[in-house]
């Protein structure tokens, strides 16, 4: 009995071994990451607004979890997000797969939220009975105390973004922010360059490439996104002249084969009224020609 | 004779005046009459009292005279969304790319559409064909939406201008106008475009909806239809039912103008024609002169096998064309 009972542990920690340093071999998730917490307490609020997300985004190729309807014409195939493999990576694995993505499994950066990939992997873990939350002490309130600045150097075509932090010991610069500077476009946010550390005054520079549209003025909007360890996920935008002012014309202004009467090209419509009217000075003449032989008929003395 | 005729009686000029007197005196009275009665009227309508339901589902009683219209009649409505329709918007060249590398033939994107554009299982406005171009070379999966050419064969064939290019790049056909004459089949080297030979699949539910222009709903039995880039969604700055229905990624779709498309799947902006410079991007049959808005990407380095069950029917494209 003991026998038996010491063979079934020994191969579920073996089997737990095997798949988490599978895992890992397979996703080298950086150690700072994979120690990452979440601030969203996961319970059943919480998991029931992920699973919402999950069914739109993950369901198609990863099934319902614990169902085992996975997707199973993909090569590798999708693990079941309920099964032991899955469950044996830490919040911090989980999250940062749902964010870098690899191969067929699409990064969700820019498609979710910080806040939405948490109550993914919340709805993930309510499949996990035996699982503990660790909360991260993160406050997302602190976001409200940064203030960032954007500005433009036409000589050197460089966007500075300067972060400081109005902390109750005063204005401080926040170093070590990561920053990500987008355009914003109409259906969604061009990244420009990598994203980058602040310094120690709390600055970065990027260079900002010269053939960006903007709209007629050259007006574009900018975007910086700002995740730090401590005060989250900042967003803040600046509209700055420095596009290619854009105004093409419209692609139905050329007077076309196939545009509509008003927009027809003059030569058909001269042709065409030149066709009536040759159509309707035969028809008249031949009026006139078909008059004159009745009337010379009937002047004729009798 | 004309000494029995008695000579026209020559009218003085005080009868005249007396005349005019007469009249004026008239239209006076005759007059003040009519605005007497218009403002009669007026009054009593004031008095009447009429029942209203307000948007909030509450009855309140008003005077009938300070009623004005505020929801638009239907008819006015339809006129709206045409002229919106056909005028498109401003400043935009919209641009779709297909990355051929990414398509499993999930079918998603179709299914999306056939939902959106209440169509029959049967019609595509997208369409993932299997195709194999020569013997030797592999078989890959290609959606075809409707290519939206800068030059396109079938609004030029149109004998009632029913089908239109738009400012924006989108080409739009208007069923209130359709005469079912397919002319436009017949003109677009795509096969972009599906009849409705039967009764639209949800005719009975649509009964008395407005027909949008942008989004070909409701369908109409003997009218085409055809992919309209999803005109209602990018209106509102929302990416095409089809290209946000993907799973694998295959759909960028941008605005020429910016420089940038974004990627149904991952929601990804990247820049437009570096993409295609990058990855080799083409259009279909160019040598037509159509100029469409939709690019491809090559199937190079495909992460998904060329289904067993599929290749019959690539082979048969193949050997067909």
């Amino acid at each position: 009995m003991y026998n038996r009972n010491f063979k079934i542990v020994a191969l579920a920690v073996v089997s737990v071994f095997f798949l988490q340093t599978f895992a890992q071999n397979n996703w080298n998730v950086p150690a700072d990451k994979k120690a990452k917490n979440s601030y969203i307490k996961f319970d059943a609020a919480s998991a029931g607004q992920g699973e919402a997300i999950y069914n739109k985004n993950c369901a198609s190729c990863h099934g319902n979890p614990g169902k085992g309807n996975v997707q199973k014409t993909l090569n590798p195939i999708p693990p079941d997000l309920s099964s032991i493999g899955t469950q044996s990576l830490t919040d911090g694995e989980l999250f940062y797969i749902l964010s870098s993505g690899r191969g067929l499994m699409p990064n969700f950066k820019s498609m979710l939220s910080d806040e939405e990939r948490w109550k993914v992997i919340s709805y993930i873990r309510s499949f996990n009975k035996g699982y503990v939350q660790t909360l991260s002490k993160f406050d997302p309130n602190k976001a409200k105390l940064i203030k960032v600045s954007t500005n433009y150097d036409r000589k050197t075509a460089q966007v500075k973004v300067d972060v400081k932090v109005n902390e109750k010991s005063g204005i401080v610069a926040l170093k070590n922010a990561e920053i990500g500077l987008f355009v914003t476009r109409y259906f969604g946010k061009l990244q420009i360059q990598k994203n980058q550390l602040t310094n120690a005054d709390g600055q970065t520079v990027f260079d900002f490439p010269k053939d960006i549209p903007g709209d007629k003025t050259g007006t574009v909007e900018l975007v910086v996104k700002l995740n730090d360890e401590n005060y989250g996920e900042i967003e803040s935008s600046t509209k700055l002249q420095l596009g290619v002012p854009t105004d093409k014309p419209a692609l139905t202004d050329k007077r076309a084969i196939w545009g509509t009467l008003a927009k027809a090209p003059f030569w058909i419509i001269l042709l065409y009224l030149a066709g009536v009217f040759a159509f309707g000075a035969v028809l008249l003449y031949l009026i006139f020609a078909l008059n004159k032989i009745r009337k010379s008929g009937s002047n004729k003395p009798q | 004779m004309s000494e029995n005729q008695e000579k026209p009686k020559k009218r003085t000029r005080r009868e005249f005046i007396q005349d005019l007197g007469i009249v004026g005196i008239g239209t006076l009275i005759g007059g003040s009459a009519i605005f007497a009665g218009v403002n009669y009227d007026k009054r009593k309508k004031a008095a009447e009292r009429v029942k209203v339901l307000t948007a909030e589902n509450e009855v309140m009683e008003v005077e009938k005279s300070e009623l004005a219209k505020s929801a638009k009649p239907a008819l006015e409505n339809l006129t709206y969304l045409q002229q919106q329709g056909r005028e498109g918007m401003a400043g935009k060249r919209f641009v779709m790319i297909i990355d051929l590398s990414k398509c499993r033939n999930a079918r998603k994107c179709m299914a999306a559409c056939n939902e959106a554009h209440h169509l029959r299982p049967e019609q595509h406005h997208i369409n993932v064909l299997k195709m194999q171009d020569s013997a030797n070379t592999p078989a890959y999966y290609m959606p075809k939406p409707c290519q939206h050419c800068d030059n396109p064969p079938c609004t030029a064939v149109c004998p009632v201008d029913a089908t239109f290019k738009r400012q924006d790049g989108i080409v739009l056909i208007d069923n209130e106008r359709c005469i079912g004459c397919r002319f436009c089949i017949a003109a677009c080297p795509y096969s972009a475009r599906v009849f409705n030979w039967a009764e639209p699949i949800h005719s009975l539910e649509d009964e008395g909806k407005v027909y949008n222009v942008e989004l070909n709903v409701p369908q109409k039995k003997g009218t085409i239809s055809k992919c309209l880039f999803s005109a209602d969604r990018v209106r509102e700055g929302k990416l095409p039912y089809c290209v946000s229905a993907c799973p694998n990624g295959v759909y960028y779709f941008g605005d020429e103008n910016e420089d940038a498309v974004t990627n149904g799947t991952t929601k990804e902006t990247v820049r437009f024609r570096k993409l295609l410079e990058d990855n080799g991007g083409y259009t279909l049959m160019p040598e037509l002169g159509t100029h469409p808005r939709v690019y491809y990407l090559p199937p190079k380095g495909k992460e998904y096998p060329f289904q067993e069950k599929d290749k019959e029917e690539a082979r048969e494209r193949l050997h067909n064309s």
